[in-house]
């Protein structure tokens, strides 16, 4: 019972916060200099021409009717018609060829980051102070440190140029195929991983060692319990909470990424989408972008808060 | 008042005794040098082409090399770190401030004000960071003073979160109640027993604000909504550099080298302050 009302109140928080953004993106977008419609028309448009435009787009009517029309489309699936990017098309439509990308390239990398900081931090944490300590720790900050980026020309220069064994441009939706993906993928996937790689395991190793000197531990290896067994159920489980809260934090700056890298490797995404979007003033597709990324965000955290109230039914009373 | 935690004798001290904050600081004193001093000694002006060389591979005339219209990568690197420096330092503080002030005043007066602004600062902090830096930009417009505030805005969450929590910390602390019992005012009290004592993660959080502040400036720049060539930024620099990468490649990753270092210069000095001014890490440490 507990489960499920802290799963609701959960929920209907990310509600009220996607209700409050929806508000926020749409009053900034008031706020940006130019007409839309001489933007998508250009300047030597006739009176009629933009008059015809704006009552297309809705852009004739008051703010707070703007709103809702906008609000009330977007609840039946409806964001409205691209403006200059694909015109007419409707951004939906867009987004839902699109995002499939987006999302494939994200779990991609959020996947890379975890395996490797599980492994990195892990080994860090149970030989601390050692050579593998020092090794896993420097290169955990220097991943952090590494802009993503430019880290993709690296890894281009490295793996594509240089050994040729991994393909620089050209990504294959992993709807039409996976394993073309996960090929064509590995580049862009790994450079977001990296830098969130390196803050994961910095994360994880500082948690196993904080739990590691706890009473309850000491008390389970004083029961004659293997050590094994200790790290596994004494140890690895309550050092897990933060590691997954940080996942949490941390998706911020991974959709981020996928903007620039998304152009770098020339993947038609949302990111992408949103920077074309924002070169070519299609204040529809920027405004869908903007709500989409945040339900990625508030989605990506929602499955944070399940798995931590798996870990540590506490939380949900 | 709690025992200044801001001395800058002790602080010194305590860096030299931190192999991360020791290291930082001589990264970051490395790279001012070379920001500062550098271009002086460099016989090349950043956006002086040199139409005989063009393209060049690093040598010792060029150390980074020329680009496609024969201007020294190097000379433009050290320019263009000097303003991404500027810009990104300006941004955060400018946010950091906002963000500390917001927050402070949230945690402080409580009551209907506190969950206001906190619902507030849960939706910025939903959005992916680089996401709303580049919808600021929209708002904003292009440019070098847009992207100043796009990073401060970006910042002023983040700050105005810890601030609160820090706050809602010592706000029950004896002294703060005693200066209550004075009868000082709010303001007062805020700027004088509170902020003293909320500073030293605030200073944490400044030095780490540095460090991705720069990476979001470069990246806007990357993109060409930051920064406007010619003017050089660490971003507009690796920009030119990826048109011709296949071919030249020193260009963006030289530039990109020079901004990791940076960056990296930056975590370790945050790394080694949060352990000497976090007493409740350091109380960790040592156990």
């Amino acid at each position: 019972m507990g489960f499920i009302w802290y799963l609701i109140i959960r929920l209907g928080g990310a509600l009220v916060t996607i209700a409050i953004g929806a508000v926020f993106v749409f009053i900034l977008m008031q706020l940006i200099p130019g007409d839309p419609a001489i933007a998508a028309l250009g300047e030597n448009a006739t009176d009629e021409n933009v008059a015809a435009f704006r009552r297309m787009h809705g852009l004739d009517q008051p703010l707070p009717v703007q709103f809702w029309i906008w609000l009330s489309g977007i609840a039946q699936g409806d964001f409205g018609k691209s403006i200059t990017l694909a015109q007419g098309y409707p951004v939906w439509d867009l987004m839902v060829q699109r995002l499939p990308n987006t999302l494939f390239i994200a779990v991609y990398a959020l996947v890379i980051a975890v395996v490797i900081s599980f492994f990195a931090g892990s080994i860090a944490a149970l030989r601390q102070g050692r050579m593998s300590d020092t090794a896993a720790t420097s290169a955990s900050i220097l991943g952090i440190s590494m802009p993503d980026f430019w880290l993709s020309y690296v890894l281009i220069l490295v793996f594509s140029l240089g050994l040729g064994v991994l393909p620089a441009f050209g990504f294959t939706s992993p709807l039409e195929s996976f394993s073309g993906a996960l090929v064509n993928g590995a580049l862009p996937a790994f450079a977001i991983a990296a830098p969130m790689a390196g803050v994961f395991a910095r994360i994880l190793r500082a948690a196993l060692l904080e739990t590691k000197r706890k009473d309850y531990v000491t008390a389970a290896r004083s029961f004659g319990f293997r050590d094994t067994f200790v790290y596994m159920h004494y140890i690895f489980r309550n050092a897990l909470i933060p590691f997954v809260t940080v996942i949490g934090v941390q998706v911020r700056y991974l959709v981020g990424g996928t903007v620039i890298i998304e152009r770098i490797f020339g993947i038609a995404g949302l990111g992408s989408m949103m920077v074309d979007g924002a070169f070519g003033r299609d204040y529809a597709v920027v405004q869908a972008c903007m709500l989409a990324f945040l339900v990625f965000v508030l989605g990506v955290n929602l499955i944070v808060d399940i798995i931590c109230a798996f870990l540590d039914p506490r939380r949900t009373h | 008042m709690a025992e200044s935690t801001f001395s800058p004798k002790r602080l010194a001290r305590e860096i030299l005794r931190n192999r991360s904050a020791t290291a930082g600081v001589a990264i970051i004193g490395f790279m001012a040098l070379a920001m500062i001093f550098g271009p002086s000694f460099l016989p090349y002006d950043p956006n002086g082409m040199d139409f005989m060389a063009i393209l060049e591979v690093p040598s010792w005339t060029h150390p980074f090399g020329t680009d496609a219209v024969g201007r020294d990568v190097l000379a433009r690197v050290l320019y263009g770190a000097r303003i991404s420096m500027l810009v990104t330092i300006i941004g955060v503080s400018l946010g950091g401030a906002a963000g500390t002030l917001i927050g402070m005043t949230s945690g402080f007066v409580g009551r209907w004000v506190d969950p206001v602004v906190m619902r507030f600062v849960d939706l910025l902090m939903a959005f992916p960071i680089f996401v709303l830096a580049l919808f600021l930009m929209l708002v904003l417009g292009f440019g070098i003073q847009p992207v100043i505030f796009a990073i401060a805005l970006v910042y002023v969450p983040n700050f105005a979160r810890l601030a609160r929590n820090t706050t809602l910390a010592v706000k029950e602390e004896p002294y703060v109640q005693a200066a209550r019992l004075m009868g000082q005012s709010n303001l007062r009290i805020m700027l004088r027993e509170i902020l003293p004592n909320i500073a030293a993660p605030m200073f944490v959080q400044l030095t780490v604000g540095f460090a991705f502040g720069i990476v979001i400036e470069a990246g806007l720049s990357f993109l060409g909504l930051g920064v406007q060539p010619p003017d050089p930024s660490l971003g507009v620099v690796m920009a030119d550099g990826k048109d011709y990468f296949l071919a030249h490649p020193w260009v963006i990753t030289l530039t990109g080298l020079t901004l990791m270092v940076i960056i990296l210069g930056l975590n370790l000095l945050g790394d080694g302050l949060r352990d000497i001014l976090d007493p409740r890490l350091r109380k960790r440490s040592m156990a």
